[in-house]
């Protein structure tokens, strides 16, 4: 448990900055009596906004999402198996080639089906 | 660190998985790699590797049973059994899509490759014997399964199905697991054997967890075989579903399910008044085979009528699972103990071995026979009406004799198998499995069970009257021709008529002391 | 009280609190962001059970990588602030009861656990190594290899199958 408190201090830490900005700037800003209608404006040349930030994603990125976590939850297997494979030898490494091969070949369907393509 | 050694022996029971995922990964591969208009051979792989792969489970099917790869899998016969019937189903479902989705235009290889993937599941689900592993082949299974559902996506349907068996496939999964996490808790172990050992101490010091876990591990696993509490998202994903498809979910799913049920819970009555599992498990019989005829009565659509018929068709797979923990067989192989591999002693094995032969016999009865329905009706499938709501209206079978008398012979005939009625597979499975039951002990329930398959009988019939005495309506569909769809249902009549009149030897392998590991 | 009990309290209440934000949040981000928050306090208390591994990868698998897949989702549907209105129907209701019902068996059970035995925490011994990414690798290469294998053939079919559900054409 001791070995987590830096963590802890560093948690509390960072959460209070978050805070203590956003706290200060409430408390030291200048408030204006009423709201000029050029504040909402976009600054100089920027581009006029159309319609609401909130738009509906096109499904592409949601392939890519997916893919994404599969290969993310493969990584997590390799941390471990990387931290033993010196004491483990040639087994462990003909077993992570085994595991890592069976994925590539997902990973290889993936890619040449356009799955990851940006079109 | 001690490094593991495994010998060929260990592999065995995963040779049939082996031979299945490699197909699997050819045909996806295929799909990028080969640019092929015609891909009729797709089918062909698929069908020769679900063959292979049926053959060496059949002769693994003959090894002793024992606990292989660390005691994270057994090789004994009721799963060996299994993985064969599994790819006897998959085999004639992979023939059954090949016409199915080239009246679609939706030939891929992913399909084939999902079915094979979901086959590799099914046959690694029966032999799992540890909770993680069962958890992870079981979702292999499902993830391929829920993928194939949602597969073509004309209409909402294929996607509404697909989500439904998705949620409420993982909600299942997500019961199972919890289950497994109390009973880990309880005990401490995960794997099945230590679990049982560790079960009477875990038992007497917090009952009320092992209880809990025991229930969720049910639930789950209900859910997966349609008991009928947990039946209701059968018919929307079984209607919604690819046709081919909905056959191997009602065949290989279910059989897959059940095998891995009866194993886990052999494990995990150990220490618990024999009374309760039986009750519970004849409780859920008795609810899912009078439930699913009685939902199936007024059913005018063929294919949700099927269904619900695959519900009550559980339901007699369930009676078997209860004639199983019949207070009879426990209190006599509690003696001996789970454990051991030494056989039960004098009735209770001989009552034993049959309410295996009668499960086992069953669910290759039912692989048969709900390939046949479920092929001939997607035989009779016009693409056109997928978005229509009448495709499998009884309207559509009307006058099929005088315009197609072989296929109206086909379909009365896995009508009549369903329905248990004689010289069919279905017929001599209720029997073997109905006159196991009872002398289990479990004569009133049987009555029940035969009871509700004469309720079965009339909507089985109702589809034959339609065929032959009904004159067909102008527009009636004629069934498409492909040479897969008519040899996956000839071998599928063949197989129910003449396992029907001559069971022969297979009823000799299934009723072989030794069936399963440790009981 | 010590110093893991304080801890252990903090992260329950915050995670139970992030947890109804998730309920009760009418906008559907605001919902997702309270569900980062839960398995933050989440990964807490695996922190608290010795079970640094788990821990690290709910941070980096759920508040990371699963968050960023339910950002999308929300955001291929249609946004509208106000989530939909509940309506009481019979099986609804029934819904409810049997969740009720079901959580407070679950209590039940865990309230009749046994607490003698569970003092092994303050062996120092067993909890050198616990929980830590090394022994966790260590055991399951050498012990659990059927099942590490088998995860890798359900990623294999979780990629297979993804492509052919999402992919707008296949």
């Amino acid at each position: 448990m001791q070995s987590w408190i830096p963590i802890l201090v560093y948690l509390a830490i960072a959460s209070s900055v978050g805070f203590l900005m956003l706290g200060a700037s409430r408390v030291l800003r200048v408030r204006a009596k009423d709201v000029p209608p050029t504040r909402e404006l976009t600054y100089e040349s920027g581009e006029e906004p159309v319609g609401n930030a909130w738009i509906r994603f096109h499904p592409r990125y949601y392939v890519v999402a997916l893919v994404f976590i599969l290969f993310d939850v493969e990584t997590a297997f390799l941390v471990p198996w990387a931290l033993n494979v010196r004491a483990l030898g040639r087994f462990a490494i003909v077993e992570m080639i085994v595991f890592v091969v069976i994925l590539l070949l997902g990973w290889v369907y993936a890619l040449r089906k356009g799955a990851l393509k940006w079109q | 660190m001690i490094i593991p050694h495994f010998t060929l022996n260990d592999f065995l029971p995963v040779m049939p998985v082996g031979v299945l995922m490699a197909a699997a990964i050819v045909l996806m591969l295929s799909e990028v790699f080969l640019t092929s208009t015609t891909r009729t051979y797709q089918a062909i792989i698929a069908a020769l590797a679900s063959i292979v792969a049926g053959g060496i489970a059949v002769n693994n099917a003959f090894e002793p049973a024992r606990l292989v790869l660390q005691g994270y899998a057994v090789l004994d016969p009721f799963s060996s059994w299994t993985t064969a019937m599994v790819c006897l189903g998959t085999f004639l479902a992979v023939l059954l899509s090949a016409g199915f989705l080239k009246h679609r235009n939706a030939e891929r290889g992913e399909f084939y490759a999902l079915m094979l993937f979901a086959a590799a599941g099914m046959s690694l689900l029966s032999l799992s014997a540890e909770f993680i592993t069962l958890f992870i082949n079981l979702e292999v299974l499902s993830v391929a399964t829920y993928a194939l559902t949602a597969f073509l996506r004309r209409g909402p349907r294929p996607s509404e199905a697909g989500f439904k068996y998705f949620i409420l496939g993982a909600f299942a999964a997500a019961l199972l697991l919890y289950g497994a996490a109390l009973i880990y808790g309880a005990t401490g172990a995960t794997k099945l054997v230590e679990v049982s050992a560790a079960l009477p101490a875990a038992f007497a010091k917090s009952p009320a967890l092992v209880y809990a876990g025991l229930g969720l591990v049910l639930a789950g696993f209900a859910f997966k075989v349609a008991a009928v509490p947990f039946h209701m998202w059968t018919p929307d994903v079984y209607e919604g579903a690819p046709t081919p498809v909905t056959a191997l979910m009602s065949a290989g799913v279910k059989a897959a399910a059940f095998v891995a049920m009866v194993r886990t819970f052999l494990f995990l009555v150990k220490g618990i008044d024999p009374v309760i599992p039986f009750t519970v498990f004849s409780l859920l019989a008795l609810l899912t085979m009078v439930g699913g005829n009685l939902l199936a009565l007024p059913q005018r659509n063929v294919k949700r009528m099927l269904a619900y018929s695959s519900i009550a068709h559980a339901g007699y797979m369930l009676l078997g699972v209860a004639a199983l923990f019949a207070p009879k067989l426990v209190e006599a192989g509690a003696k001996v103990g789970v454990l051991t591999a030494t056989p039960l002693t004098g009735t209770a094995q001989d009552v034993s071995v049959a309410v295996y032969k009668g499960l086992l016999f069953y669910i290759l009865g039912y692989t048969v026979t709900s390939l046949g329905a479920f092929g001939t009706i997607s035989a009779l499938e016009r693409r056109e009406d997928e978005t229509r709501g009448n495709t499998w209206d009884l309207e559509r079978f009307a006058g099929l004799a005088q315009r197609k008398p072989g296929w109206a012979a086909a379909m009365a005939l896995f009508m009549l198998s369903l329905g248990g009625v004689p010289p069919t597979v279905g017929f001599l499975g209720k029997l073997f499995l109905f006159s196991a039951a009872v002398d289990a002990g479990l004569l009133g329930l049987a009555i029940v069970g035969v009871l509700s398959s004469v309720i079965g009988v009339y909507f089985y019939l109702r589809v034959v009257v339609y065929m032959f005495m009904r004159p067909a309506p102008i527009d009636a569909p004629a069934p498409f021709r492909h040479w897969t769809t008519e040899l996956a249902l000839v071998t599928s009549a063949v197989l129910v008529v003449g396992l029907g009149i001559l069971p022969g030897t297979i009823t000799e392998w299934f009723s072989r002391v030794g069936m399963v590991f440790g009981h | 009280m010590n110093a893991e009990q304080v801890l252990f309290w903090l992260f329950s209440v915050c995670t139970l609190v992030a947890a109804s934000g998730v309920i009760f949040a009418r906008n559907p981000v605001a919902s997702a962001m309270s569900l980062v928050a839960t398995f933050f306090f989440l990964s807490g208390i695996y922190v608290l059970l010795w079970a640094h591994t788990i821990a690290a990868l709910q941070v980096l698998v759920y508040a990371g990588a699963i968050m960023v897949l339910f950002l999308f989702v929300i955001m291929l549907l249609s946004l509208t602030d106000s989530g939909p209105v509940l309506h009481f129907t019979p099986s609804r209701i029934a819904g409810g009861v049997a969740v009720i019902a079901l959580f407070v068996s679950l209590t039940a059970v865990f309230r009749k656990l046994p607490t003698a035995e569970l003092t092994w925490v303050g062996d120092a011994a067993k909890l050198k190594n616990f929980g830590t990414i090394q022994h966790l690798g260590e055991v399951m290469y050498t012990q659990w290899l059927f099942p590490f294998e088998a995860v890798s053939l359900l990623l294999l079919v979780a990629i297979l199958g993804a492509v052919v559900v999402a992919k707008p054409r296949i």
